[in-house]
């Protein structure tokens, strides 16, 4: 007893304490439920089999019924747009303002600093904020495209079935965009200054110097950054409900949203578990890249 | 090559982009001082014509904001506390020793980091109704938001831990310090100021948590701001002025803590943690 107890003041014990602390925590409240959601997705549950664990086991038929739902095609579609529509925006955004903000001129981390307050804001405040920005009778951005003669008639954002989901991509865009550029900022500034010089010394002009000297120096912060997009955007739940809530007729409906409707709209939780279940393995192999692309900082 | 007026030039750039994208802001408090017609002006005015800041306690007694508010920093505070507890220790000891093991771990935590809030929700609610907890229904999403929180967190600050050189603890070890003591008096101190930069922007991205409170809290009285703002915001919203008041209210005090420590916060995660 002495002894187990000194090892935990003083030795492997110590360690041992606090990792498993938290790892107990995680796997209680996110290893488990992962494993109680596969399990779900294989059950039938309604209202009365809530509370128990053993309910009647259901097979495949809640896949099946998932992929046959009508808007399952719809709302796969809508998924991709949002995923690949926001990750390229904020991407090539993100890497425009770091490249910017890495030339010389006074106030450039101060000013690069204050894009970042988009990154704490919440993301429903973010919601509230654009769905009134992009309101199609009184919103401010139909009115500049006008004035600006990009636009003849006010473009309805949220309710228009071909705008809906472009919606949520500006906001998305506007809400990861700073992230983006803080972890392209810091790539850049890890890459040597006298590589520019030299190439500058060989007449390499801006655009060559670009393409063979930042893109491939950038070549794993770029891997970082798109897979931790990837896995943001597959996160973002926030501004569904403050924009459009899926609609009109699910146009802007994407998957973590539907599974959300599904578990605590309709109180279907056996589907909106069948559809994490679908999400999670698109997660998985999105994080298979993103811990591919960090393995040289895990492995120090 | 570089002329005098390049950086000026660049500088008037960087503040036009600027105001570009900080426009949603500036839109946020111009219309919650507008009256009730001038925000459904046509074209709309981009600066009130007669600014008026009474709306503010109005949607503050209307929306009963003071519970909301409170219950969102009850909540914060519980998952920052949580975090910040069981996370630290966490990432000092993936921090400190290299094996297989430590890769694993670190592995397993960042399979968590990744796991969306919308997939994790309908387990974990049919869970805390099967054990009871959703009598405890603020208790049950600090649990969640913090298991939501605390991969990042591990993550950021093992990276604080690997910048405390090994040799301060050895040496604190040599002087007959226990790892107790080692750690609690020379570690976390040297560490302390990555750490504090964690917790705090754990607590303002829980202070804006909304699918775990929205789904879980069905009491009024213990929603957090979030759900509370999501009662009078959909589609078909009209009454954005209280809407965006309601917001300003919500996170300018965000926006001034991140604003004043922003250059903290900003050098402490590009220092190691994001390398």
């Amino acid at each position: 007893m002495a002894r187990i107890f000194n090892s935990m003041r003083d030795g492997i014990g110590f360690d041992l304490i606090l990792v498993g602390a938290a790892m107990v925590f995680l796997l209680a409240l996110a290893g488990l439920p992962l494993v109680y959601n596969i399990l779900m997705s294989f059950q039938q549950v309604d209202m009365f089999t809530l509370g128990e664990l053993f309910r009647p086991l259901a097979g495949f038929t809640n896949y099946v019924a998932v992929v046959n739902a009508p808007e399952f095609w719809l709302v796969t579609r809508n998924t991709l747009i949002f995923v690949f529509a926001s990750m390229a925006g904020q991407f090539v955004l993100g890497f425009s303002l770091a490249l910017f903000f890495a030339q010389k001129f006074p106030g450039a981390a101060t000013i690069r600093g204050l894009f970042l307050v988009s990154w704490v804001m919440p993301g429903l405040v973010v919601g509230a904020i654009w769905s009134w920005i992009l309101a199609g009778d009184f919103g401010v951005l139909n009115t500049i495209l006008k004035a600006m003669g990009i636009i003849e008639a006010p473009i309805f954002w949220k309710s228009d079935p071909n705008f809906s989901i472009w919606a949520v991509v500006i906001a998305n865009i506007w809400l990861g965009l700073a992230f983006n550029m803080l972890l392209l900022s810091v790539g850049l500034a890890a890459i040597p200054r006298d590589l520019y010089e030299a190439a500058e010394l060989d007449g390499a002009n801006a655009f060559q110097r670009f393409w063979t000297i930042t893109l491939p120096m950038m070549r794993s912060t770029i891997g970082a950054v798109l897979s931790l997009g990837l896995i943001g955007t597959l996160q973002q739940f926030d501004l569904f409900p403050a924009l459009t809530e899926g609609g009109p007729a699910n146009t802007s409906n994407v998957a973590g949203y539907w599974a959300w409707q599904m578990s605590f709209k309709l109180y279907d939780f056996a589907k909106g578990a069948t559809i994490s279940v679908m999400m999670f393995v698109l997660v998985l192999i999105a994080s298979v890249v993103y811990v591919r692309s960090t393995r040289h900082e895990v492995r120090g | 090559m570089t002329r005098p007026y390049v950086p000026w030039f660049l500088l008037a750039i960087a503040l036009a982009l600027a105001a570009v994208y900080l426009f949603p802001l500036y839109w946020m408090y111009v219309t919650s001082m507008k009256s009730g017609s001038e925000i459904f002006a046509n074209p709309p005015t981009f600066w009130p014509v007669d600014p008026d800041m009474s709306i503010y306690p109005s949607v503050w007694v209307r929306r009963t904001m003071q519970t909301y508010l409170w219950n969102s920093v009850l909540i914060a505070s519980g998952v920052t506390a949580i975090t910040v507890i069981l996370g630290t220790g966490c990432a000092y000891v993936l921090a400190r020793y290299r094996s297989g093991w430590i890769d694993f771990g670190l592995f397993m935590i960042l399979m968590l980091q990744v796991l969306p809030a919308s997939v994790m929700i309908t387990p974990l609610f049919v869970g805390f109704n099967q054990i009871g907890l959703l009598n405890l229904p603020r208790t049950a999403v600090v649990l969640a938001a913090a298991a939501k929180a605390m991969p990042f967190f591990v993550v950021l600050v093992r990276a604080t831990f690997m910048s405390v050189p090994r040799e301060l603890e050895e040496a604190a070890l040599v002087d007959g310090n226990s790892r107790v003591g080692a750690f609690f008096s020379i570690v976390l101190p040297l560490a302390r100021n990555g750490i504090l930069v964690c917790a705090i922007l754990t607590f303002m991205s829980s202070f804006g948590e909304y699918i775990y409170s929205k789904s879980i809290i069905q009491d009024g009285s213990m929603q957090p701001a979030s759900v509370g703002l999501s009662g009078f915001l959909g589609p078909n919203s009209s009454d954005w002025n209280s809407i965006m008041a309601y917001s300003a209210i919500y996170v300018t005090p965000i926006l001034a803590v991140f604003v004043l420590l922003q250059r903290r916060i900003v050098s402490g995660l590009t220092s190691g943690a994001l390398k």
